[in-house]
């Protein structure tokens, strides 16, 4: 119980920049289709040395996409990786030039990305809990129309930051 | 209409978090009360309480897995969908639901 109480409290004082980082953003992917982008967030998370494998990574990436749709809506995915390679868990963000061939719910292509990078044996600590925090907040339509309408990596950063409670 | 529910998806990273949000907003949008339990990979939170179970005239479980402690719910109502249908469609979901309780009345 006390436990809990002092995850609570770290939270408040843990900022979403722990997670996100302007060298973990690329506003500008080369990629053109799927597989590149997954290709290219990845080497930016393994540039930065947050996993220590960008084959296993791939991988464990490529098994979520199998059971199941990570595109939302209006250009927005969200592939993720649970994975032994990822050495801190942290999210990748990316924008292609035009919009690539993904999976969605409302059929649209997709062009921007927000990677996951989940360390498997990291099933309690703050990391994961802002990564939920993130995912929540995608859980708004206006978060997901401004994300497309952002000109900076720190627009990103600062809708990201926004606090959904 | 009070409604308390589950969501669970396979990693349990993205996907629970958003369907939990979509549901509650939505369904406090339209005058319900809802309370969503999740069960993602950082164990379970917001665990429902025996009186919220009890006093709930609904059970929604959006999960791509199976989820644990169903057996709470017996004797209830429970619809079971994907969470990619509480995400992409939560208002036609809760439509649907008001549509099909008052035909059963």
């Amino acid at each position: 119980m006390k436990g809990d109480l002092r995850l609570e409290m770290k939270l408040e004082e843990i900022d979403i920049t722990k997670v996100i980082t302007e060298e973990l953003i690329d506003l500008n992917l080369k990629a053109t289709t799927k597989m590149e982008v997954i290709e290219e967030l990845t080497h930016l998370l393994y540039v930065n040395h947050c996993i220590d494998s960008e084959e296993g990574f791939i991988k464990d990436v490529l098994y979520r996409e199998q059971e199941g749709v990570t595109g939302l809506e209006k250009g927005i995915a969200i592939p993720h990786g649970k994975s032994e390679s990822v050495i801190k868990t942290t999210l990748a963000i990316g924008r292609t030039k035009q919009p690539v061939e993904w999976e969605s719910l409302d059929d649209n292509p997709i062009n921007i990305i927000l990677l996951f990078a989940v360390k498997t044996s990291d099933a309690t600590t703050v990391h994961i809990k802002l990564l939920q925090k993130v995912a929540t907040l995608l859980a708004d339509d206006e978060v997901l129309q401004s994300l497309q309408e952002v000109e900076t990596k720190l627009e990103v950063i600062n809708l990201l930051s926004k606090n959904n409670e | 209409m009070n409604i308390v529910g589950i969501s669970a998806c396979t990693a349990g990273i993205a996907h629970t978090y958003i369907a939990k949000e979509k549901l509650i907003k939505t369904g406090q949008e339209l005058g319900h009360n809802v309370r969503i339990e999740t069960q993602g990979t950082i164990g379970i939170e917001n665990e429902l309480t025996k009186q919220e179970i009890e006093a709930a005239d609904l059970v929604i479980i959006a999960a791509d897995i199976k989820v644990s402690g169903k057996e709470r719910f017996k004797g209830k109502r429970i619809i079971e969908i994907p969470t990619h249908i509480a995400i992409k469609a939560p208002k036609q979901l809760y439509k649907k639901i008001e549509m099909e309780l008052s035909a059963s009345k």
